[in-house]
């Protein structure tokens, strides 16, 4: 038997090297796949306390982030592309029109 | 050690290698395919865990429709190797890195706390092989989370719309 | 003798029964104040239309009005029948009328009333102020004839007219302090009347300023008094009550009027009285609870009497607050003849005369009063020696003048200094009228050395200001020679216990001062009437004013050989023969004079024999005689003569020094004016200017400004640090989550 910390821990490994890649990271589509890596750890997580509770809830936790990530990613690769057609360039450290 | 526990360590050292090649890659394709290969080692961790639904809707979904999306826009936008710069060194990306950095020594102390030897929920043999089943699966959407599971629904026809609102170069 | 009797009997009789039926007239009493009010609002808002003969006939018809209503209170007030209902549980107070107009307002334990009381004593100012009010209304009209702003003028000396009465007419202090600052603004206001030139405006400043100093010290002492009596009403045992009820009745009544009603100072006053072998809270005993815990009542009753003197002294121009009175010459004279001879500045010996039953309890206070008069009285005749503006000599002279009332009822002799303030009122208008007359006639000359020989060329002026100086420097048979003798009489009968050697001094000062008072008058009266024609004179000749201003000084003229009546001792008294004056107001202060033998301030008066008296009168006559003596001598016959010896050089340093001021205002303006216009200069600069303005309100803004550009830099529009600043957060809160909730 697998013992359930191991699959958190593993989650947890997952979450942050996801998070470490979104704010280093320059590229917005790696940045992007950094997000859906972060998803995916949640999900590890929901399922892995569903197997230590014994019911089915955290699946359809997972269920319905795997649903949302789709659409999310669906419309942020829109946004990718239309930033794309009107800077040239998907390099987050150059789209800062928001800057003072 | 079982035949689980090897394929635990098979399949967790292999995701978290996927996962490296992922933040760690210089060009945008390779840090897709190894994505890909994440969510297949994950789906064989899902298994382990006995969410067999679940496991295969994340190789249907996120490896066979999400990625493909992504390598889509990837060949779209016609990203070569060169040209691209790697990460520069910042105080945002130094404070960034150390927070991850951080969050994972303290969330690793907290699972930690957990008693070492939390056995997994006791089933008995019926619940256990139906565990994790669509049909299980089914009976709770289509039961307690029949609302959301339509808003969801409800969603995805907004995402569809946006992705296309948004991606069209004339409205 | 028996035909005296026989006549006196007669006289008395007609004099006390009044033909006006006195529950009808108290209610009629707020129409003495209430008819100058309106003629001055009439003669203010309306008085470029009205012209100025109609003007001059509002203003005059007003005060004339009030002065008729005045003689037929003060008729039915000597109606033995006339009794006003005391609401404390003492006894009806006889020879009064009162009525009461509503609450003004109550705060608390704290009421004050619209209430009007008419007594002798009040009786006797309402008719010097609307007499000689209305005598000063006529003479305007020819004085002010030329001056464009007739309109203001009758209109601030009407609401000056009405103030004064409030003063005199209220039955607490709160409604007398209205009319003290009432008079206090119209004395402002009417000095200050020709304002275009910066000179007199300042005097007029100067007097308010003064004048604030002295209401301030009144508030306070006010303030004190209410604490004073509730504190009592509190404490009061049954032993301080004569009967039973009484504790209830007195009570209720200070609640009802509140704390400064006069009726309840005096009851108030005769209950705190020690009485020998009864157990009561008298004088000695502590006051138990409130702001004056700790004090006595007798150590916390001289404090506040203290603070009365203070503020008598700011509007009576005592020491040290007299010198706005000699600027406040710079308004037109009839001015300084109403407000700064007759009726203002006798408001300060009023006050203490009401507060008569207080005064008596504290032999401290009663040394103190007298100790200011006398020094003022002093001090301003000797400054007299050296004037030569006609005014300002009269100006000096009501300073001293004045120092003689206070002398008097400091020491208890109530009765002799209102007396000398009727006759006072009565000759120093005259003189001042008379000064006017003189400037009228003489295109405004006030020097005294420039003027002169006026004896021929303006006889109706002449005569009465001859008969006003020998009513002031105390000839017989005039009256100034009797009110003034009556209270240098009185003190040097009265015996301070505690403070023997008192009485002693301020008799010495007094006679002092009268010497001076016959010296300096003398002179006056010389430079200006007698002599030759000064060759310095503005007009060729002077001419003699019109009727409108030698009948009023006909009338105050004689008015200062009637009012001699009032002190000759014709009345049947307690111990003897007293003055008609003394008897006429014994119901006023008979109870104060009891009260300070009872508590022990003062032995009982004694009886004075026909000697004494002969002596007395002696003894005056000889100091006025020598003043007006030395006087002539120097002026007549030393002065003019070809060769007159040069002044030694100790003279004239001293002349100069007289003629100075004895530099009290440049003292002044060392030690007050200076430092607070230096404060007011720093407060300015470095607590308005620096800190407020720059550091606090544009230091403030400029903070905000640093800090907005600083953190601005935060705003990079780089979505990679928003999320790294996100991250750091939330490994925060999981650490601090982790940390404790483990």
């Amino acid at each position: 038997m697998v013992p359930a910390p191991n699959y958190l821990i593993l989650a947890a490994i997952l979450f942050c090297m996801g998070m470490f890649g979104v704010l280093v990271r320059r590229n917005a589509l790696v940045v992007f796949m950094c997000i859906e890596l972060m998803l995916n750890a949640a999900n590890l997580t929901f399922l892995a306390f569903a197997r230590m509770r014994g019911d089915l809830h955290g699946h359809v936790s997972a269920f319905f982030i795997i649903a949302v990530a789709a659409a999310e990613a669906a419309i942020g690769l829109a946004i990718v592309i239309a930033v794309f057609r009107s800077r040239g360039t998907v390099d987050i450290g150059d789209i800062r029109t928001l800057k003072h | 050690m079982t035949g689980q526990e090897l394929l635990f360590w098979v399949f967790a050292v292999s995701t978290v290698g996927a996962a490296g090649g992922v933040i760690a890659a210089r060009s945008p394709i390779t840090s897709a395919m190894s994505l890909v290969a994440t969510f297949f080692f994950l789906a064989g961790i899902y298994v382990l865990l006995w969410a067999h639904t679940i496991a295969v809707l994340q190789v249907l979904v996120y490896a066979g429709a999400i990625m493909v999306l992504f390598l889509f826009v990837i060949m779209l936008l016609s990203l070569t190797e060169a040209g691209l710069k790697g990460p520069r060194l910042s105080l945002s990306r130094i404070v960034g890195g150390a927070a991850a950095v951080g969050l994972l020594a303290v969330l690793v102390a907290s699972i930690r706390q957990l008693p070492g030897d939390q056995p997994m929920a006791m089933m008995g043999p019926a619940q256990a092989s139906t565990f994790g089943s669509l049909h299980e699966l089914g009976k709770l959407l289509y039961g307690t989370y029949l609302l959301p599971f339509e808003a969801v629904s409800l969603l995805l026809l907004v995402a569809i719309v946006g992705a296309v609102v948004v991606a069209k170069p004339r409205i | 003798m028996q035909g005296l009797n026989q006549l006196s009997e007669r006289i008395q009789h007609f004099f006390m029964t009044s033909p006006f039926d006195p529950q009808g007239l108290s209610g009629s009493l707020w129409l003495i104040i209430a008819l100058p009010l309106l003629g001055a609002a009439t003669c203010g808002l309306f008085g470029r239309w009205l012209g100025r003969a109609n003007v001059h006939l509002v203003a005059c018809g007003s005060v004339l009005g009030s002065l008729l209503i005045s003689v037929m209170v003060f008729w039915a007030v000597n109606d033995r029948s006339t009794a006003v209902l005391s609401s404390h549980g003492m006894d009806a107070f006889p020879y009064a009328l009162a009525s009461d107009h509503g609450t003004w307002f109550a705060a608390g334990a704290f009421t004050a009333r619209f209430g009007l009381l008419v007594d002798h004593l009040s009786g006797t100012m309402l008719l010097v102020i609307t007499g000689v009010g209305f005598l000063i209304h006529v003479y305007s009209t020819e004085y002010m004839s030329h001056d464009p702003a007739y309109a203001r003028y009758f209109a601030y000396l009407n609401l000056f007219v009405a103030m004064m009465l409030t003063l005199v007419m209220a039955d607490n202090l709160v409604l007398t302090f209205v009319g003290w600052e009432g008079v206090g603004l119209c004395s402002y206001l009417l000095i200050g009347f020709w304002y275009t030139d910066a000179a007199k405006a300042w005097a007029g400043r100067k007097a308010f300023v003064a004048n604030r100093v002295g209401d301030f010290a009144f508030i306070i002492g006010a303030c004190l008094l209410s604490l004073w009596v509730w504190s009592f009403t509190v404490q009061a045992q049954e032993g301080n009550f004569n009967g039973p009820g009484r504790n209830e009745r007195y009570r209720r009544g200070v609640a009802q009027l509140g704390p400064l009603n006069y009726h309840g100072l005096e009851t108030t006053a005769r209950l705190l009285a020690p009485a020998p072998g009864v157990q009561k809270v008298d004088l000695r005993a502590e006051i138990n609870e409130g702001p004056l815990r700790g004090w006595t009542y007798g150590g916390a009753l001289t404090a506040v009497l203290l603070l009365f003197l203070l503020g008598a002294a700011g509007k009576s121009a005592q020491l040290p607050l007299f010198v706005w009175l000699p600027d406040a010459m710079a308004g037109p004279t009839p001015v300084s003849a109403l407000i700064h001879a007759a009726t203002m500045v006798t408001a300060g010996v009023y006050l203490f005369a009401r507060l008569g039953s207080l005064l008596v309890l504290s032999p401290l206070a009663m040394v103190t009063v007298s100790l200011v008069g006398a020094a003022t009285a002093l001090l301003a005749a000797v400054i007299a020696f050296g004037q030569d503006d006609i005014k300002k000599v009269l100006a000096y002279s009501t300073v001293s003048q004045l120092g003689f009332m206070f002398m008097g009822v400091g020491m208890g002799v109530f009765w002799a200094a209102i007396l000398h303030l009727v006759t006072h009122a009565f000759f120093k208008a005259c003189l001042f009228l008379g000064a006017g007359s003189v400037m009228h006639g003489n295109a405004d000359e006030t020097d005294i050395k420039k003027l002169g020989g006026l004896r021929g060329q303006m006889p109706w002026t002449w005569i009465t200001f001859a008969v006003a100086t020998a009513a002031i420097t105390g000839v017989i048979p005039l009256s100034g020679f009797f009110s003034k003798d009556a209270i240098l009489d009185g003190i040097r009968g009265t015996e301070l216990l505690h403070y023997e050697w008192a009485p002693r001094l301020v008799w010495v000062v007094g006679l002092l001062a009268a010497f001076c008072t016959a010296f300096y008058m003398s002179r006056l009266y010389l430079l200006v009437f007698e002599g030759e024609r000064s060759r310095e004179a503005k007009a060729p000749q002077a001419r003699e004013s019109g009727t409108a201003i030698t009948f009023p000084l006909l009338l105050l003229a004689s008015l200062s050989v009637i009012a001699l009546v009032y002190a000759l001792p014709l009345m049947n008294g307690m111990s003897g023969r007293e003055p008609v004056m003394q008897n006429f107001l014994s119901p006023v202060f008979i109870h104060a004079r009891r009260l300070g033998v009872q508590a022990g301030s003062f032995a009982a008066p004694h009886v004075e024999t026909l000697g004494g008296l002969v002596a007395a009168w002696l003894l005056a006559l000889a100091i006025a005689w020598g003043g007006f003596g030395l006087a002539y001598w120097i002026y007549r016959v030393v002065v003019p003569r070809e060769k007159a010896p040069a002044l030694p050089l100790w003279a004239r340093r001293v002349q100069s020094l007289v003629r100075h001021k004895l530099y009290v205002d440049e003292l002044y303006d060392a030690v007050l004016i200076r430092p607070v216009k230096f404060g007011s200069f720093v407060l300015y600069r470095v607590v308005d200017s620096l800190l407020i303005d720059r550091v606090a309100v544009r230091g403030t803004a400029w903070v905000t400004y640093q800090v907005g550009s600083i953190i601005r830099y935060i705003q990079t529009g780089d979505a990679q640090s928003y999320a790294a600043v996100m991250a750091a957060a939330v490994l925060a809160a999981v650490a601090y989550a982790f940390y404790n909730y483990p």
